[in-house]
């Protein structure tokens, strides 16, 4: 599952920022992009998180569109679209917590 | 991740109980079917079997339908002289499709895959939730 690494990734790198380690460099974005500064690169975070959930709902476009068609079996559908579901899901989640993290961090008085 | 994978062990038990209704459909539908001639034999009854499978990209073991085998007992016989199949005695031999088994049989097939349907929603359910901690 791309997803649940791909979250497990966020998670880690989000901790290393949060951990002050900000010149730190989390060992699951190694080359993930932002290597010039060192950092983890938040925008190649979110398209590789964008990236994989698109891919799975595609995978589940795919299998709908074979059932309507009579090409496929609906178990297929039942699984992908759980699938798909889980990743959507997950990626909405990490997203709404980044943003509040970064919603606080604004507001903070300076 | 596990709870996907366990989703997908359970949409192999979906499958394969599909596969065991289809056969179970089989034999009822031919449950009148006659031979052609005399001499030559009725439908046979079909009889599914399922064999575990490792499912390496899944790594877990997963169901699939196996051979579908013939039942070898015998046939049923009917005395129906004007029968264009009866032998000179009057009787016709019938397929030995008992249709009080195949009624239990598709019970037995119903229940299975409505515990595999469970699965999958508990599964579900539980990845719901473990994501609704990240909501909270």
């Amino acid at each position: 599952m791309t997803t649940s690494s791909f979250a497990a990734g966020a998670y880690a790198s989000m901790q290393g920022i949060g951990a002050g380690g900000l010149l730190k460099k989390p060992a699951n974005l190694a080359g993930a992009g932002g290597a010039a500064a060192g950092m983890p690169d938040f925008s190649s975070l979110v398209g590789k998180a964008l990236e994989s959930t698109a891919q799975s709902a595609r995978a589940a476009d795919v299998q709908a569109a074979s059932v309507a068609s009579g090409r496929s079996d609906i178990v297929d559908v039942v699984t992908a679209v759980a699938e798909s579901e889980a990743a959507i899901e997950t990626l909405v989640a990490v997203r709404d917590r980044v943003i509040a993290a970064y919603e606080e961090i604004m507001r903070m008085p300076v | 991740m596990d709870l996907l994978k366990s989703i997908a062990v359970a949409a192999s038990g979906l499958r394969g109980q599909a596969g065991r209704m289809r056969v179970i459909a089989e034999n009822l539908a031919n449950a009148d079917s006659t031979p052609e001639r005399a001499g030559a034999d009725p439908y046979r009854r079909k009889i599914v079997t399922f064999q575990g499978k490792l499912d390496r990209e899944l790594d877990a073991q997963v169901v699939e339908l196996g051979r579908v085998e013939r039942d070898r007992s015998a046939f049923r016989t009917k005395l129906d002289p004007g029968h264009p199949a009866a032998d000179a005695a009057g009787q016709v031999r019938m397929p030995n499709v008992n249709s009080l088994i195949e009624s239990m049989d598709m019970r037995e097939a119903q229940r299975s895959y409505e515990a595999n349907l469970n699965v999958i929603s508990s599964t579900r359910r539980m990845l719901q939730r473990t994501i609704d901690i990240l909501r909270a």
